[in-house]
């Protein structure tokens, strides 16, 4: 039988503007972890917040897990709030994650923002494959960047800000569109994590072009377990599929952004 | 101590049931605990044909609970009765079929279709969903469009038929009393109130339908005072539900009336939240030496 499992913070660090990363001990508890999946995290005694939290894993190392999560809420805040000791009631690992398929040969990562943290984990079992990684990671600003140095030990790192204040100025799909039409660079597969526009962003650029891809999605959660229909997305098929268990990780093509 | 509750004909080992639309098939709950533990399980409503729902976001917290707009999602009578009841009948508990419709044709097809599968035991007729016949008004709010839902059902459903209300209603016991005249077996409620959730910087309702069901804590004392208003008003058992986390919380309903309860949102918080609540339901009769939860049914009416 499956229960919730009970994990403690052993290190608590901001490691940017309103980013907040949390180790957690899972020794014991949680044996593997497929990048992309994530925790539904419940806040506080759940007496005030009925709802989980979904926060991804971002890096899973013999049982010790690292999230990262922005505050944007009542919910992240308190998050924010758990120093080291603090236990965390949590369900999981949720959710199917990024495929690892042996035909990689070059792969993209692409990261916006707070959907940058599940890429890490990722990046590392590719590369770790001995696949070769480009990197991009989108943030608002510098202020916001985080993890660019944890991604450079497992591919080239691209870094871009809106305002410049970081690596290139513009959009992530720009330095797509740069690395691939001037770099010549191309790539037998991308995985993507961000915010919505990104994500269709990137199915419009690809449309055309023979690539396999995948796109880890986010949506309001109920339940996380696949039982209330709160957090579906619309895909071709005749039904929708639910991003807590179908997902959150889709087939670009298959989803309808 | 025997905490086994009979409501309208069905023996239940315990008067605890998840709430519709909170718990899907059981299939996912069934990961975490054996289903036998429940008196019942309530399943997601069932349509005529498979339904995509509202668009998302259709779920959000709010003060006190949560909202949504899920929409009655779900894949057609056929595939329910195909893909899922075959397997929840093994799990050796009650089944309770929510059943939900635009016409009253596509009620009585579903009906119809549940009540001579022979794998439910009986069927809750949602009527909170919008009536395409009289103009997206919800069947549940009119006695009379009630009534003539319920007799129209009535003589195809071979098992108990209960019946949800909805509470987004100035009368809960006009309904009940429509409800019960055209031959219901039990009532049930409260479905969720009608509420909704404003994000300030993007100064739009959160869901994207704009309104959605609010459930959740926050209306337990209103769902309290309709049950016991119903309770008091018809002579059918009711199963009451509407915020209930703990086993005190299923006490106070039973204190009002309830046969039983339903937990829905409270499944959201703690996926065990049905068999701890089973649990604080018979410590609290220990404590109190109750030794059936006949002797405590009605006591604060
Ligand atoms: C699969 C998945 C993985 C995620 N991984 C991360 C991550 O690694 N790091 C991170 O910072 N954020 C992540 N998010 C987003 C994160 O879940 C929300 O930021 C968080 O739930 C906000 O909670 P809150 O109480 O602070 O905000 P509030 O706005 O107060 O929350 C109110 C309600 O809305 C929900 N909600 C609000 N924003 C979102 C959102 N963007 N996505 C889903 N639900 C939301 C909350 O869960 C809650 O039910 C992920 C979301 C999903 C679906
Ligand atoms: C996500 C969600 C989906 C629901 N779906 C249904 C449904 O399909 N049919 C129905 O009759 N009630 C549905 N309900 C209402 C619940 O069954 C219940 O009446 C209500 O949530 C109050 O109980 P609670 O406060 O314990 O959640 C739904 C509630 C929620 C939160
Ligand atoms: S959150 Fe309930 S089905 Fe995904």
């Amino acid at each position: 039988m499956r229960a919730t499992l009970t994990l403690q913070v052993i290190r608590h660090q901001c490691i940017a503007d309103g980013i907040y990363e949390l180790t957690l001990d899972g020794r014991g508890l949680i044996d593997s972890v497929d990048p992309g999946q994530f925790l539904h995290i419940l806040v506080g005694s759940g007496d005030v917040h009925v709802l989980r939290r979904p926060i991804s894993i971002a890096e899973f190392d013999r049982g010790i897990l690292r999230i990262v999560f922005r505050v944007v809420g009542a919910g992240t805040r308190w998050l924010s709030k758990q120093y080291e000791g603090a236990l965390l009631d949590v369900l999981g690992p949720q959710g199917r994650g990024f495929p690892l398929p042996s035909s990689v040969s070059r792969g993209l990562i692409v990261g916006g923002g707070i959907g940058v943290p599940p890429l890490l984990e990722l990046a590392k079992r590719l590369a770790h494959r001995g696949v070769e990684l480009d990197v991009i990671l989108g943030f608002p600003a510098k202020a916001h960047a985080f993890y660019s140095d944890e991604f450079a030990s497992f591919g080239t790192v691209h870094m871009v800000t809106e305002d410049g204040s970081l690596g290139t100025q513009g959009i992530v799909t720009d330095v797509v569109r740069n690395l691939h039409a001037e770099h010549s660079l191309s790539w037998s597969h991308f995985f993507a994590c961000g915010p919505h526009g990104m994500l269709a962003g990137l199915q419009t650029y690809f449309r055309d072009q023979d690539i396999d891809g995948y796109l880890s999605l986010e949506e309001r959660m109920g339940c996380g377990l696949g039982a209330c229909q709160g957090c579906v997305c619309e895909t071709k098929g005749l039904l929708n599929r639910r991003v807590c268990t179908d997902g959150p990780v889709f087939n670009w093509r298959e989803v309808v952004l | 101590m025997n905490t086994a509750v009979d409501l309208a004909g069905l023996r239940l080992r315990n008067p605890v049931m998840p709430a519709s639309g909170c718990f899907g098939f059981g299939r996912e709950y069934a990961e975490f605990y054996p289903l036998s533990c429940l008196g019942a399980v309530v399943t997601k409503a069932i349509t005529g044909s498979g339904r995509r729902g509202n668009p998302t976001p259709r779920v959000t917290e709010t003060d006190g609970g949560m909202l949504n707009s899920i929409g009655l999602a779900n894949p057609g009578v056929d595939a329910v009765l195909c893909d899922e009841l075959p397997w929840l009948r093994q799990q050796g508990v009650p089944i309770i079929a929510n059943a939900a419709g635009s016409t009253v044709d596509e009620y009585c097809e579903v009906v119809d279709k549940l009540s001579r599968s022979g794998l439910v035991d009986a069927v809750e007729l949602n009527v909170s969903c919008p009536n395409v016949e009289t103009g997206g008004l919800s069947f549940g709010v009119d006695p009379d469009i009630l009534c003539q839902l319920v007799t129209a059902v009535r003589p195809l459903c071979t098992v108990p038929l209960i019946v949800k209300l909805s509470p987004n209603t100035t009368d809960i016991t006009a309904a009940a009393g429509a409800a019960a005249a055209a031959g219901a077996d039990a009532l049930s409620l409260i479905n969720t109130l009608v509420g909704m959730a404003i994000d300030v910087k993007t100064r739009r309702p959160i869901l994207a339908r704009g309104v959605g069901g609010y459930s959740g804590p926050g209306i337990k004392p209103v769902a309290l005072r309709m049950v016991y208003q119903t309770v008091k008003s018809v002579n059918i058992p009711v199963i009451g539900m509407g915020g209930i986390r703990t086993g005190i919380d299923a006490i106070e309903f039973i204190m009002a009336g309830a046969a039983a309860v339903s937990v829905g949102t409270a499944n959201f918080t703690q996926p065990d939240a049905c068999v701890v609540i089973v649990r604080e339901i018979e410590e609290f009769m220990r404590q109190e030496g109750i030794g059936c939860l006949e002797e405590i049914r009605g006591c604060a009416l």
